[in-house]
């Protein structure tokens, strides 16, 4: 018995050595994309923004998503709930989405049309739909648990003028996703994702993600101004996020079916 | 009635637009055009259908939608109507969708007026909906929308720690609409003889008010409704009268059912139960009145690929005293089994950014053989227009619930410009 503590005690020196030998020098790949994580999704105990989508294809057709997105966390990396108006365009206004999202599971799903007062759960088995027609999948916008993928720090280097990790991600589960590798550059100072490239199951560079504008709000750094340009096709979608406010105690209320069928009204103005 | 409100409404609407101008009252509506071609059309031709057995189109109109919708903090008002042109019946008129207050207290939500409530899990298959709906909107290709009609009447809904409770008072019952004769549809008419036919009113008195419950509650991620409806068939039944004359009216229903819906093997389980007392016939010997009956749907909904969803039900129906139902059923009624069994798939292709969208259902009944098939092709043109193109196609036992409609089978087409 006192052999095994000892070597138990051994194990966890070990550990501890291990963790923060590199840590002095440099962060290990997993732990900067749980804190890239945390700083993407998670910041505040809740949020709430209006967002517009500009879709844009490649013969510059341009069509405009507007809708106030909330989002109240439950746990810091875990349970979230999001709800999400949408103001236009106009086939899908006053449309109410809700979701309850769970680490590891999937997400429950629904979706209110006014036009037939029905509430719709949606099937949320594929993570990498788009999300309202733009080249943001579900995933983009509520986030990708980084226990997904294997993760390895490449290098660092700047963008612009912000010094970043570049990670390299793979999933561990190849068939659950439509990318074979994604490459970040993760912002040293803010923990935000500066630019992700994803590639193909041929390895050919799929989708690019830069975050164009950062702001910091209420002490919260946010990417206020992101752009995802699918390369193959040529389309593009550039989101902006306007009055974002963190931390406005949120009720739990706003996230459910009462709320799906009657949004409060300050958020169809 | 209905019809003159819609028209008053609709002038009230264009009078409150000048008003929201000023005031920046949110104003939105569309103007949409559809047409529907008939693609089939049978060569016995009843007496009672001789204007649906000459016209070559079941569909021809145009629209023009304004809706109006100020909104408080407590309050909220919403006013939807519409002017229709039908080019086929060369007729204009007017039509209010919607029309109510809402009034919204801490742990209470009212709303009075003409309001569309939709109950249950179905994809249609309606076991706990059991309000008003336009089957003459839906058989002719007009968008799925028209199908829900709105009730005049107060909902009012209690919310209690993660409990509702809505309770819906109708005191004007609203019927279907449905394939009637001297109509542009057709449909089986065991009665097609007797031309002269009359329709009771169907409320004329307060005692004739419909009530609804539903109690509703989210377990583990599970959406778990109760229901119980107190009203009237909205079909109605028909009794021949000396004369002879054919006389509908609209016979006493009672619902009581159940639903469940939530994720589960991968995808969206639906599961829903309903028993419909048919308190006029509970015997089951009146032929002109329905029997009592059971009903369950079972539904699971999946995505396949990215935005490519696929939906599956069985739904079954089940007749109480089917015995005394053939015993007394009249010559040229349907012949119908003691349980109807139908299948339905709905496969939805989202392409082009969402932008296009190809769909397909299919419903069918294995055991009667009737069935109706609808492909449809949407685009969005711009953000503000859209374009659907697709066919409705009934078939199988001419008496059969799908199988009458044959002879309404369209290619249809509607555009719509919204604002």
């Amino acid at each position: 018995m006192a052999v095994t503590m000892r070597a138990g005690g051994w194990l966890i020196l070990a550990a501890v050595l291990s963790l923060v030998t590199p840590a002095a020098a440099q962060p290990a790949a997993e732990e900067i994309m749980a804190k890239a994580h945390l700083a993407m999704f998670y910041p505040g105990e809740d949020m709430r923004a209006r967002v517009t989508m500009r879709l844009v294809s490649r013969d510059g057709k341009e069509r405009v998503r507007e809708l106030t997105m909330s989002r109240r966390d439950l746990q810091d990396g875990g349970e979230q709930r999001y709800f999400i108006y949408f103001h236009r365009p106009p086939d899908v206004r006053d449309m109410t989405f809700l979701v309850w999202k769970y680490p590891g599971k999937d997400d429950d799903r629904w979706l209110y049309v006014p036009a037939l007062k029905l509430v719709r759960r949606i099937a949320a088995s594929d993570k990498r739909s788009s999300f309202a027609g733009s080249d943001f999948s579900y995933e983009d916008v509520s986030g990708r648990e980084p226990e997904e993928d294997t993760h390895k720090l490449v290098r660092e280097e700047k963008v612009g003028e912000r010094g970043a990790y570049v990670v390299q991600s793979a999933p561990k589960d190849p068939a659950s996703v439509d990318f074979s590798r994604k490459v970040s550059w993760i912002d040293k100072a803010t923990w935000l994702p500066l630019k992700e490239e994803y590639y193909d199951r041929r390895g050919e560079l799929s989708r690019l993600f830069t975050a164009e504008e950062l702001k910091e709000i209420q002490g919260f750094w946010t990417v206020t101004k992101r752009l995802m340009k699918n390369v193959q096709t040529g389309h593009r979608s550039e989101s902006v996020l306007a009055d974002v406010r963190y931390n406005q105690k949120l009720s739990p209320d706003l996230f459910s079916e009462r709320a799906l069928r009657a949004p409060p009204a300050e958020l169809s103005r | 009635m209905r019809r003159r409100l819609g028209l008053l409404l609709l002038a009230s609407l264009l009078v409150a637009r000048a008003a929201a101008a000023a005031e920046e009252i949110p104003l939105h509506g569309f103007v949409q055009a559809a047409s529907a071609y008939r693609l089939i059309q049978p060569d016995r031709c009843p007496r009672t259908q001789r204007l649906a057995c000459r016209e070559e189109f079941v569909l021809g109109e145009g629209r023009a939608r304004l809706e109006l919708t100020p909104r408080g903090g407590w309050w909220g008002l919403v006013a939807k109507g519409e002017l229709i042109g039908d080019a086929v019946g060369g007729e204009v008129d007017g039509d209010l969708r919607e029309g109510y207050l809402d009034l919204r207290f801490p742990a209470v939500d009212l709303r009075l007026g003409r309001q569309i409530v939709t109950w249950g899990v179905g994809d249609l298959i309606f076991i706990n909906d059991v309000f008003p709906k336009d089957w003459v909107a839906f058989i002719s290709g007009l968008p799925l929308e028209y199908l829900k009609k709105g009730s005049d009447g107060l909902s009012a809904t209690g919310h209690w720690a993660g409990t509702s409770l809505q309770v819906v008072l109708v005191p004007r019952f609203e019927p279907d609409t449905l394939p009637e004769a001297g109509g542009r549809l057709r449909f089986n008419d065991p009665m097609a003889a007797i031309e002269h036919r009359k329709t009771d009113d169907p409320s004329p008195a307060l005692e004739r008010t419909e009530a609804g419950l539903r109690l509703f509650r989210n377990v583990a991620g599970w959406d778990l409704s109760l229901y119980a409806y107190r009203g009237f068939h909205r079909a109605p039944a028909g009794e021949v009268e000396p004369g002879p004359r054919l006389r509908f009216f609209f016979p006493p229903l009672d619902v009581y059912g159940w639903s469940a819906q939530g994720a589960a093997l991968g995808g969206v389980v639906s599961l829903e139960g309903g028993y419909y007392d048919s308190r006029r016939d509970r015997s089951g010997r009146n032929p002109a009145v329905e029997n009592s009956r059971g009903k369950y749907l079972a539904g699971y909904q999946r995505e396949l690929a990215p935005d490519l969803t696929l939906g599956l039900q069985y739904a079954g129906d089940v007749m109480e005293d089917h015995d005394q139902y053939r015993a007394t059923r009249g010559p040229g009624m349907a012949n119908r089994p003691t349980i109807r069994h139908v299948l339905t798939a709905r496969l939805t292709q989202l392409l082009w950014n969402q932008t296009l969208r190809l769909g397909l259902f299919v419903l069918g009944s294995p055991n009667e053989g009737d069935f109706y098939v609808n492909p449809e092709v949407k685009y969005n043109v711009t953000d503000a227009l859209w374009a659907a193109l697709g066919v409705n196609l009934f078939g199988g036992p001419r008496r059969a619930e799908y199988g009458q409609f044959e002879g309404n089978s369209n290619l249809y087409a509607v555009v719509r410009y919204a604002f």
